[in-house]
């Protein structure tokens, strides 16, 4: 049994992880915490203490702040699906939450557990990568900005101390009207982990490629931007040849990140096809729109 | 009674557990407390086959928190237990065939702590060869897992009817096909718990749990403790799921959970967490089943070979009745004069196997009816013209040789009504013009430009969005024998009891595991005693007051189980009717009718009498108003040496078509509709019968497209259900039940089985409609992502656990 107290405030949270003595793990929704101390899995084996933020106020709200759009970071995936502002501004994590687990793992999971836990499977990561999400970690010292690329380590781990704690996100607002596509695989259609996760934006001029985002979710060890590929992708004109070409220069990518793993081969056939489609799809998108 | 005139049979009543149930209010066997009760945490090995050399309690001996240790040495009876064959130890000896068996259980007041301390246990052991593959058993030299059994075969069902020799040498066609099936978990919500305590004068030892099989589970636990069966009591609690899952592993719980009463003197619980229940308890036998067919252009299958290989795993349990109806149904639902069929269960060190809802049916449905559709392509016929051509009809011989002439057999009807209902030919066959397969290169490593392997795909492979989704339909049709048949001793009790109020007990001997059992009880009590369903009060089964009904299974409650109660509320209102003959001095002969609380004769029309008057007149006269109803059920025969007999006293039959879209690019398969046709005979209580159908068709599309247990040397790797998939509410599109009453006349009003039909045809519709979707055929369960893209399964080579890529 390992004990759990709510934090009042966040003095009192930043206090708590502070305590060179104990352990402490931040609790919000507990949708992985509580499973992975029920494992008994390794990352979780150390801590001697819980300490409940889902009620903290500072960690709470979504609201256009600036030129960002700032996610507290105990939002709920159903906060964040019922929230106007992200539907505006950030529809792919709209969708990329709104297909995270079932109902009530959404009406439980926050947003900020899904990033720190960084499974590889994370949905929400993807569609937050090419949104340049940065991150706001606080300890009881210091408060820093870090983007989301360069807080995810390896599987499991994350660039942030035992004694900080993310308090929200920002997505800094898309300057034109970029048009994106979310994708997600899972073997069934509710309650599902993700076989694979694509997260597109896209912008063209002249009918070639102007800018453009791309980030894939457990095909390699971490959820990642792919920048090579996205160099690669500008200029290119919208063509059904150069989008087979640039879904065959993923093959490629992702191929030589990964080598060959027992599901390669079910994978990286399939992950080829799906950008194709995206890139079809988010490109007449483009030209209805216009 | 005439058909116009139920009250309230055939139509929908509400459940009269539901209230309690779906709130939340209704008690578990884990949610009960008892008083003192200490608890068993098994201790096992990691391995799926070892010799025991020694086991060392001396590291937890003393500790003050172990009360108890409970091993093979404290068996005062039988050590082994099995419904069938006595093979399986309730705590290993010398040996361990697989993972769930236990060498020891400790005993105390504090799970946490026994869980900890069966760490500490010191068990010197040999780790012997692992076999986890049944034709890995049958090779001549295989490790012999059980001595009395040298081949490692559990049972061999065999039968030859006519000559299938001469028969296949005369047919100008022929074809064979090979379909494998997986182990699947019954996925019952609700984890195995029971309690076993002394009775307050010590002579009785009472078991009270999550019981599927009171009956059964008390055979067991006597022979366990070498006591008399009047000396043990099982009390089933609210069972949340079975899906005839907690049958076998509740005896051997149970059996643990009293030896440990016996030796501490204290209650003793055993209560899993869903890891140990997925552990511990039995799987449907996965198949290996290979169909041969002869036939000429007119589509006539002039014979038939079936061969089939059943995983039984480490011990016998079920595995003989379980194979004997995959061999009596062997043929499916049709008529074929020249047959041979072999079903052999074998012996493996992996999981074992028994009963699950379907047992021994849904793998050679999977396969006969994927067989039919590919008959049928061969010849350029449809799947609908196929079946027709072959289906048993009323008169027809099945393979065993039975007559089916004492009931109106409706493949034909339902297969008709299914294709009607979903336009299923014209869909069909639009389907097939569009169908294109998915191309074989994907996913295989071929040379890149530099020489390198790779799974870049050619350029030719990519498809456009207008290629990526098809739709597919599909068809299966089967047959079921009714209730236990030649398997075993047939016959169920009723007891009822009408108070000196009008207000009526009514026990069953089958039990409710969730399936409605006791409404349908119920229903049929108050149409034959003409009273509200509302003043029937359900009693929880309790051995030591129903007599000996057998198990709860082979969808034989609403046929056993109903006939009963309606005997037993007969033999009731025949009393009643005596006695108001008798008051309002009737003649014999004059009819009394029983509707709407009242009691009335049209002899007499100026009387009529409350049905609770009439009870309390009863008792004033002395009249027993409780009755015991008995049920046999009709004739069935069986020679064992030939295969021939009536296996069942009669057959249900039903269909489904699945309606599915394909997608090409990923392999996944949306289910948008499964319309399920089921002749059951006299429907009693529509909503119910409803659900039966739904929940089958959801659990046979898990069967279909998710469900499988993976072994990893005799360990399962799917503990818990973030790995094991089973559909959710939103994975499976709508179902349109439609039920056929086919005339029967047995059962109560010529009811008979549904719940097992409802599961049989959906995952082989299902792999038919993805067949007709993308024009290639599949040969095994689960049709999952892999299976579907590249025809095969992909593995985790990384055997740990945990949210793998």
């Amino acid at each position: 049994m390992i004990p759990v107290r709510r934090a009042g405030t966040m003095e009192e949270l930043l206090q708590a992880l502070d305590d060179r003595k104990q352990r402490v793990c931040p609790i919000a929704g507990g949708t992985d915490v509580v499973p992975g101390l029920r494992g008994n899995l390794r990352r979780f084996a150390d801590y001697t203490r819980l300490i409940d933020i889902s009620s903290l106020s500072p960690l709470q709200g979504i609201s256009v702040d600036g030129d960002f759009l700032k996610i507290g970071s105990a939002s709920t995936f159903t906060d964040i699906v019922n929230n106007e502002e992200v539907g505006q501004k950030a529809p792919l994590l709209a969708e990329a939450c709104s297909r995270i687990g079932s109902e009530q793992i959404r009406n439980r999971a926050t947003i900020g557990g899904n990033v720190v836990n960084n499974a590889p499977c994370a949905d929400s990561i993807p569609a937050l990568l090419v949104y340049d999400a940065q991150l706001v970690v606080r300890s009881i010292e210091t408060e820093r900005r870090v983007k989301l690329d360069d807080f995810l380590l390896s599987p499991y781990r994350v660039n942030k101390s035992d004694n900080e704690v993310v308090t929200a996100f920002c997505l800094p607002l898309l300057k034109s009207n970029m048009e994106g596509f979310y994708y997600k695989l899972s073997r069934r259609m509710g309650a599902s982990i993700s076989r694979l996760t694509l997260a597109l934006l896209m912008e063209t001029e002249s009918d070639r490629i102007r800018e453009f985002r791309f980030a894939t979710g457990a095909v390699t060890a971490v959820a990642t931007r792919l920048p090579q590929l996205e160099e690669k992708a500008l200029h290119r004109p919208c063509t059904r040849d150069e989008f087979i070409s640039l879904a065959r220069s993923l093959g490629q990518c992702i191929e030589e990140m990964t080598g060959h793993r027992w599901s390669s081969a079910y994978k990286l056939p399939v992950i080829q096809q799906l950008f194709f489609q995206m890139l079809q799809k988010t490109y007449l998108n483009i030209l209805r729109g216009k | 009674m005439a058909e116009q005139l139920f009250k309230v049979i055939g139509k929908s009543a509400v459940r009269n557990d539901g209230y309690a149930k779906v709130t939340g209010k209704a008690v578990y066997a884990a949610d009960r407390q008892v008083k003192n009760s200490l608890f068993g945490v098994m201790v096992r090995l990691p391995v799926a086959h070892a010799r025991i050399n020694r086991i060392d309690y001396s590291p937890i001996e003393g500790h003050p928190g172990l009360i108890g240790i409970c091993d093979f040495s404290d068996i005062p009876g039988d050590p082994y237990i099995g419904p069938i064959i006595k093979d399986h130890p309730v705590f290993a000896e010398e040996k361990v065939l697989s993972v769930t068996d236990a060498v020891a259980m400790i005993v105390g007041a504090d799970v946490r702590l026994l869980r900890k301390l069966a760490q500490k246990i010191e068990i010197d052991y040999t780790a012997l060869p692992v076999i986890t593959e049944p034709l890995q058993a049958l090779e001549s030299g295989a490790a012999v897992l059980h001595n009395n059994k040298p081949d490692n075969i559990i049972v061999h069902h065999e039968l030859h009817k006519g000559d299938t020799k001469k028969a296949f040498d005369s047919c100008r066609h022929s074809l064979e096909r090979t379909y494998t099936t997986p182990f699947i978990e019954h996925a019952y919500i609700e984890t195995e718990a029971v309690t076993a305590e002394l009775s307050p004068l010590g002579s009785v030892i009472e078991i009270t749990g999550s019981i599927q099989n009171p009956y059964s589970t008390r055979k067991m636990v006597a022979e366990v403790l070498g006591f008399p069966l009047s000396r043990v009591r099982i009390r089933q609690t609210t069972l949340g799921g079975s899906f005839g899952g907690k049958d076998d592993v509740m005896g051997l719980l149970s059996a643990r959970a009293a030896i440990a009463a016996l030796k501490t003197g204290k209650p003793v619980s055993i209560m899993l967490e869903r890891e140990e229940s997925i552990r511990e308890s039995y799987k449907r036998h996965p198949y290996i089943i290979k169909y041969k067919a002869g036939f000429n252009d007119d589509g006539r299958i002039l014979a038939m070979e079936a061969d089939m290989i059943a995983d039984g795993g480490a011990y016998a349990s079920k595995s003989p009745f379980v194979t004997f109806r995959s061999f009596v149904q062997g043929t499916g639902p049709y008529e074929i004069e020249n047959v041979d069929i072999n079903v052999r269960a074998v012996y493996t060190n992996n999981i074992y196997t028994g009963s699950m809802r379907g047992f021994g049916a849904p793998q050679p449905i999977f396969a006969h009816e994927s067989f039919m559709d590919e008959v049928a392509l061969y010849l350029d016929r449809d799947p609908l013209d196929i079946r027709l051509i072959n289906r048993l009809r009323t008169g027809s011989i099945t393979a065993t040789g039975q007559k089916l002439d004492n009931h109106e057999v409706t493949v034909g009807k339902i297969l008709t009504t299914a294709a009607e209902r979903t336009n299923f030919l014209e869909v069909w066959r639009k389907n097939l013009a569009h169908a294109k397969p998915i191309e074989h290169s994907q996913g295989e490593l071929r040379t890149g430009k530099f020489g390198n392997q790779t799974y870049v795909l050619p350029i030719e492979y990519f498809m456009d969005p207008d290629e990526v989704w098809r739709k597919g339909i599909g068809l299966a049709v089967s047959y079921r024998g009714c209730s236990l048949g030649a398997e075993g001793t047939d016959a169920a009790a009723s007891y009822i009891n009408i108070q000196a109020d009008g207000s009526i007990n009514l026990q069953c001997g089958l039990a409710e595991n969730g399936q409605g059992l006791q409404m349908t009880q119920i229903l049929i009590a108050s149409e034959v005693l003409g009273v509200s369903p509302n003043t029937i009060t359900y009693l929880d089964i309790d051995t030591g007051t129903v007599p000996d009904s057998g198990p709860t299974v082979a969808s034989r409650g609403t046929l056993m189980g109903g006939e009963a109660t309606k005997r037993a509320a007969v033999i009731l209102r025949k009393r009643l009717e005596a006695l108001i003959r008798h008051e309002w001095n009737l003649q014999e002969e004059a009819e009394i009718l029983f509707a709407n609380g009242m009691v009335s004769s049209p002899a007499d029309l100026d009387r009529s009498i409350n049905f609770t008057s009439l009870c309390r007149l009863a008792f004033s006269r002395s009249v027993s108003l409780s009755a015991l109803g008995w049920y046999t059920g009709g004739m069935v025969s069986w020679d064992e040496e030939t295969g021939v007999g009536d296996a069942y006293f009669t057959y249900s039959y039903s269909c489904n078509v699945a309606e599915v879209a394909v997608n090409r690019v990923t392999g996944q398969v949306i289910i948008e509709r499964v319309t399920a046709v089921h002749d059951s005979g006299k429907i009693i209580n529509l909503d119910m019968a409803k659900g039966q159908v739904c929940g089958g068709v959801v659990q046979g599309a898990g069967y279909g497209l998710w469900e499988e247990l993976t072994g990893d040397d005799g360990k399962v790797r799917e503990l818990n259900f973030d790995e094991y998939l089973i559909p959710t509410s939103v994975d499976v599109g709508e179902i349109v039940p439609i039920f056929v009453e086919g005339k029967d006349p047995h059962g109560p009003w010529g009811a008979k089985s549904l719940a097992e039909s409802a599961i049989e045809c959906a995952a082989p519709a299902i792999s038919n409609a993805v067949g007709n979707a993308l024009g290639e055929r599949f040969y095994n369960l689960p049709l999952n992502l892999e299976e579907v893209l590249l025809k095969h399964k992909l593995r985790p080579a990384q055997k740990k656990r945990g949210s793998a890529q």
